[in-house]
């Protein structure tokens, strides 16, 4: 990798190496949880390898089976979601999905929940003892049903000692991967940083929901489901910058509608140190891939030398 | 499977908003087969987002894939006015295929509305094997106008029987009261064919034809739709509830399923589901 980054610097490319919650990536943009698989699947469309990271889709302690169908429906300019956290479980995932991962050359982070607090610390544990898994992102938008289904991430406090007892037993890179479904989204990412956390994840999907009216069913079986796509990316930006202003001591990876390079910019500037792209990976298989190819040419067009000069960059007079 | 860029070399209407797209440019499609599909989005901005699954109506060697649909939303109806030479993105060939044609089979293909591409392509392939006199085509819909390229399924020289609920053409009914007809003919005809039925088309459509096979003890392949993203087993969203596993996924499972392998879907899903339950 160095070699490489020497030769693009010698050829005057800006710099798109950075650092984010104690992980380097070649570049900032990774793909986003649940939107790209265990990566494989996407091996045949897009090079693995030029991407800043990947995040697997949500691993829990045992396998879960999903939701019933319908499970998505589109929106304007996005989706709504309800997969219920399907996934191969721990042991599956280590055994089927992580030794392709080990040789993709891109940054690993594996995402993970539970549905009680015992779970989340050891599933967290177990992942964490994985050779070839760079980093955690715990996603606590699953509901605690000891606490009659809430979500863990939505109470500060709830939350806080959710970090803690992961923190303990976790010793790589942990990241929060923080619910938008808030009145406070500070509150929740001050009580990740003050916990051990080493980033936060900025937003999850948005909750939502859609009727058919030729039907008066909801268009999805659950009701409710998650919004993702373009059509949220505003209020990702917004949560973003509100976290960044708040100088809560850890970096926020942005993520929510991010459709192209501007649209990744537009989250540096807003405070986040590197990105991940999600519903985007179904419209276009590859355009991560092609993120970080407008990125560097927003910079060689902004005379951007290094890509971190512009975390935080949001020019607002006073 | 491959993601490339294609273009519209001619979009012909068919009256009763369905239409054939051809594209140009599909080298990488060439030998897909009946069932398969692609995933398809034009130039269209942010709205709507997803691309839109279509099975294959034909392909060819050169590069020209055709494809039917019906205007029934915003990425159709943009479709349908895209001029020729308009820029598409292509995902694909995707899924599995219906049985290939034999020669000790007579295969019932059973064709309602905008279900039929998967079946065109069945009996084209019949044709090339020279099996089309072991085929029969069941085609359905509501008015004459939800059936067409009836032409091209006669230069195919495949036995072709239409139904019309409203009877401007062909039977009075559904394509399953045909269907029905045509198991009486066979069994009266004493013949000792083994007969296959294969499928696609509304959901409803779909069951009635399982149900069907299933009381004759036939052989029976459905091909199903559902809402997806992304076409390559990866946002989960066209999971079908399934006898062998609690779910299978319509892309890459399917899109065709042996007929008792999905009808439990029509009894429904009994996982408890976990409402607001995000990815």
């Amino acid at each position: 990798m160095s070699s490489s980054l020497d030769t693009r610097e010698a050829a005057g490319a800006p710099a798109l190496l950075t650092n984010c919650g104690g992980i380097g990536f070649h570049n900032p943009v990774l793909t986003a949880s649940g939107t790209f698989g265990y990566g494989q699947e996407f091996d045949a469309l897009c090079s693995l390898r030029s991407l800043g990271g990947l995040v697997t889709k949500g691993i829990s302690p045992s396998p879960r089976l999903g939701n019933p169908p319908p499970r998505i429906c589109e929106t304007a300019a996005g989706m709504l979601n309800s997969i219920g956290l399907e996934n191969v479980g721990v042991e599956a995932f280590a055994r089927e999905k992580l030794p392709f991962l080990r040789a993709c050359g891109t940054r690993v982070l594996v995402n993970f929940f539970g549905t009680t607090f015992d779970e989340y610390v050891d599933c967290g544990a177990r992942l964490a003892a994985l050779d070839g898994v760079d980093g955690l992102e715990m996603n606590v938008s699953c509901p605690n049903i000891k606490a009659g289904g809430i979500e863990f991430g939505r109470d500060p406090s709830v939350l806080s000692d959710l970090v803690k007892a992961c923190r303990a037993v976790i010793r790589k890179p942990l990241w929060v991967k923080l619910t938008p479904n808030t009145s406070d989204i500070v509150a929740l990412a001050r009580a990740c940083a003050d916990n051990g956390a080493d980033a936060v994840s900025i937003i999850n999907t948005i909750t939502g929901m859609a009727i058919d009216v030729r039907t008066r069913r909801p268009k999805i079986a659950t009701v409710f489901g998650g919004l993702s796509g373009p059509a949220i990316k505003p209020v990702a930006l917004r949560m973003v910058y509100q976290v960044y202003r708040a100088k809560i001591g850890i970096p926020i990876c942005g993520i929510g509608g991010i459709q192209d390079g501007n649209d990744a910019i537009e989250f540096l500037l807003a405070g986040a140190s590197c990105v991940q792209v999600g519903t985007q990976s179904f419209v276009d298989p590859a355009s991560a891939e092609r993120i970080i190819r407008e990125m560097e040419d927003y910079c060689r067009a902004q005379g951007v030398i290094d890509v971190r000069e512009l975390v935080g960059g949001l020019a607002i007079s006073q | 499977m491959r993601y490339f860029d294609a273009r519209v070399i001619e979009n012909r209407s068919l009256g009763g908003g369905y239409f054939v797209f051809r594209l140009g440019g599909c080298e990488p499609l060439a030998g897909s087969r009946p069932g398969q599909f692609v995933m398809l989005r034009g130039d269209w901005g942010r709205d709507p987002l997803l691309p839109r699954p279509l099975s294959l109506l034909s392909v060819a060697h050169d590069g020209r894939a055709d494809l039917l649909a019906k205007v029934v939303g915003k990425g159709t109806a943009l479709m349908e006015r895209s001029p020729p030479g308009s820029r598409v993105s292509v995902l694909g060939p995707l899924g599995n295929s219906f049985p290939e044609p034999s020669s000790d089979v007579t295969d019932l293909l059973v064709a309602g509305g905008v279900g039929l591409p998967p079946l065109f392509m069945q009996a084209e392939s019949a044709a090339r094997l020279g099996l089309a006199s072991g085929s029969e085509m069941l085609y359905g819909g509501r008015t004459s106008r939800d059936l067409v390229l009836l032409g091209e399924m006669r230069g195919q020289g495949i036995a072709l029987h239409l139904a019309t609920e409203d009877g401007s053409l062909g039977r009075r009914g559904r394509v399953t009261d045909e269907l029905e007809a045509r198991l009486e003919h066979w069994r009266a005809a004493a013949s000792t064919r083994r007969l296959r039925i294969m499928a696609c088309g509304p959901r409803a459509m779909l069951w009635a034809v399982g149900r069907i096979a299933q009381s004759c003890d036939i052989e029976c392949y459905l091909s199903l739709e559902e809402q997806m993203a992304c076409g390559i087993g990866v946002c989960l969203g066209c999971a079908v509830a399934a006898q062998t596993r609690p779910y299978r996924y319509v892309c890459k499972d399917g899109p065709v399923f042996p007929a008792s392998e999905v009808m439990a879907h029509a009894t429904a899903a009994s996982t408890s589901p976990n409402e607001g339950g995000q990815q």
